[in-house]
């Protein structure tokens, strides 16, 4: 199979943009990835749009943003797969250059959550399963459904509060100097688990906030790539599944068997191990969710996440660093730009682009974990120097 | 960050679905006697909760009515305290998922427990409720 690589990243402020429209704010990370290439945007044969879109006026996001950036008659889609519209996005762009289609390609992230209120945005977010069956009569919560996962994993492994806090400590110092983060302030643990319950046991500082923000990344062909990079960054594997809409349907609540199965898949087909990995993002939309995603993707036994984070195995200088850019909780998850996002952030670190949290590269190899809805979607990326 | 200016819309968006319920019409029927029933596939046996018509094991359109009793066993929770908007009225709820007949679970709220007393495996029954325009749901209670 051809080879595809990113030659080209741009992203935005991520937090509350009153200050920009959705083509306004899409165009920020749009400008910066062609800039980035050094491509002709008359040469971009697909732009594919990740969003997952019901918080803001459009309808159709994706000739929107197209139009605004001047790139209207491009081949164009808007794909959702909830939270991991991104990589999804990603996925169907890389897709069109592995099949000939095109030589380069956009994938875009884009969402605009906080032009309704924040009930409406918690009302939107809580119907993303199966609306019938779980939400009409018990009103879900994006919170609730990771809090029921959050109690079995406490129940099971003795996973405790102050682990779950600890996460969110680790994303807001990392946060702290991403100059791009919604929050760009350190927390004390006892900050953390003194927050507000929204959803027991997970507080106000267990949950990723609202936010507005846009990602891009240009892909292009084996060829192109070597041309107008030194430093293409590959994608090396892509893995993805999904699970039941219904929660009720799950055989266990400790982990997520789609991101299991994105994973193994993404490994095998970069022919990597998890100990290959550099630095990684994982979805922490909350903070359970990351635990989790140390254990599905193999970076640790299963029930063994919290002595993960308490000995600062995820931090620079640990085994395996993981959301360095502050993730979901520091950065800001506006959704549909959360996967593509973390491949621009990944991209940077393989190219030693990352500034103040910059982690070590040994194998030069990192990897994307992007979660839709309650691992309702699984995407595993693995990107590569080589 | 300032609030810079905006455009507030003067166009508004209100959605009510009306959901088919044809093809599972006799398990609101049951419910609304008090009883929760489910699918099983007559061709493989496969029993599903949510019920469907349709087996999603091995396609079959046949299927019987099964009672799944009333005892169940927790499983997890979360107390919720930040609701959806169109839940603004309500008081604090509790979201439980509970086992009930042949591995199969159920989620719904559990109802007549203190925040600090749920605990994975303790007993629980289903009750059918209905809602005040009369539309019927289930939630647990302690056994």
């Amino acid at each position: 199979m051809s080879r595809v690589a990113i030659v080209g990243v741009g992203h935005s402020r991520f937090g509350r943009r009153t200050d920009v429209n959705l083509g306004e704010l899409a165009f920020e990370s749009i400008k910066g990835a062609i800039d980035d290439a050094g491509v002709d945007k008359k040469d971009i044969g697909n732009v594919v749009v990740g969003s997952a879109g019901g918080w803001y006026e459009e309808s159709l996001p994706a000739v929107v943003v197209d139009e605004y950036a001047g790139l209207s008659g491009v081949g164009t889609m808007r794909v959702e797969a909830a939270c991991a519209s991104g990589s999804a996005a990603v996925k169907a762009a890389y897709n069109s250059i592995v099949s000939g289609e095109t030589d380069v390609a956009m994938a875009v992230g884009v969402e605009k959550m906080t032009e309704v209120d924040t009930p409406t945005s918690v009302e939107l977010i809580g119907r993303a399963g199966s609306y019938t069956w779980e939400f009409e009569n018990y009103g879900m919560t994006f919170p609730a459904y990771y809090a029921l996962y959050a109690v079995a994993h406490m129940n099971r492994f003795g996973t405790t509060e102050e682990d779950l806090s600890r996460v969110s400590v680790k994303a807001h110092h990392y946060g702290a100097m991403n100059p791009l983060a919604q929050f760009q302030k350190e927390i004390t643990l006892e900050k953390a688990l003194g927050s507000p319950v929204v959803s027991w046991p997970l507080k106000l500082y267990d949950a990723c906030p609202l936010s507005d923000g846009s990602a891009a990344v240009v892909l292009a062909s084996e060829e192109l790539a070597k041309k107008l990079t030194d430093t293409p960054i590959w994608i090396r594997g892509v893995g993805y599944s999904s699970d039941t809409a219904n929660l009720s349907r799950r055989d266990d609540y400790v982990g997520l068997r789609a991101a299991v199965r994105a994973a193994t898949n993404a490994y095998s087909m970069a022919k990597v191990s998890p100990g290959d990995i550099d630095v990684a993002t994982a979805h922490d939309c909350f903070t359970i969710a990351e635990l989790m995603a140390y254990e599905d993707l193999g970076f640790c036994k299963k029930g063994e996440a919290a002595k993960m984070i308490r000995d600062g195995e995820t931090e620079i200088g640990g085994r395996i660093p993981v959301n360095l850019d502050g993730g979901l909780k520091a950065k800001g998850h506006p959704i549909g730009a959360t996967g593509v996002s973390m491949a621009v952030e990944i991209t940077k670190q393989l190219r030693g682009e990352a500034g103040r949290h910059q982690a070590p590269i040994k194998s030069g190899v990192g990897l994307v974990h992007n979660i839709g809805g309650t691992g309702h979607y699984a995407y595993v990326t693995i990107l590569g120097r080589d | 960050m300032d609030e810079s200016p905006q455009l507030h819309s003067r166009r508004t968006l209100s959605l009510r679905f009306d959901i088919p319920i044809s093809k599972t019409r006799e398990f609101w029927d049951a419910l609304r006697e008090g009883k929760l029933i489910t699918t099983r596939c007559t061709k493989c046996g496969n029993v599903s909760f949510p019920p469907q018509a349709d087996c999603p094991k091995c396609m079959g359109a046949e299927f019987e009515w099964i009672d799944l009793g009333t005892e169940a066993s927790l499983v997890t929770f979360t107390h919720v305290r930040m609701a959806p908007a169109s839940f603004a009225g309500n008081d604090d709820y509790t979201i439980a998922i509970a086992e009930v007949k042949d591995g199969l679970k159920v989620l719904a709220w559990l109802e007549g427990v203190e925040a600090e007393s749920a605990k994975p495996g303790m007993k629980l029954r289903i009750e059918a409720r209905a809602s005040k325009e009369g539309n019927p749901y289930y939630v647990f209670v302690p056994a």
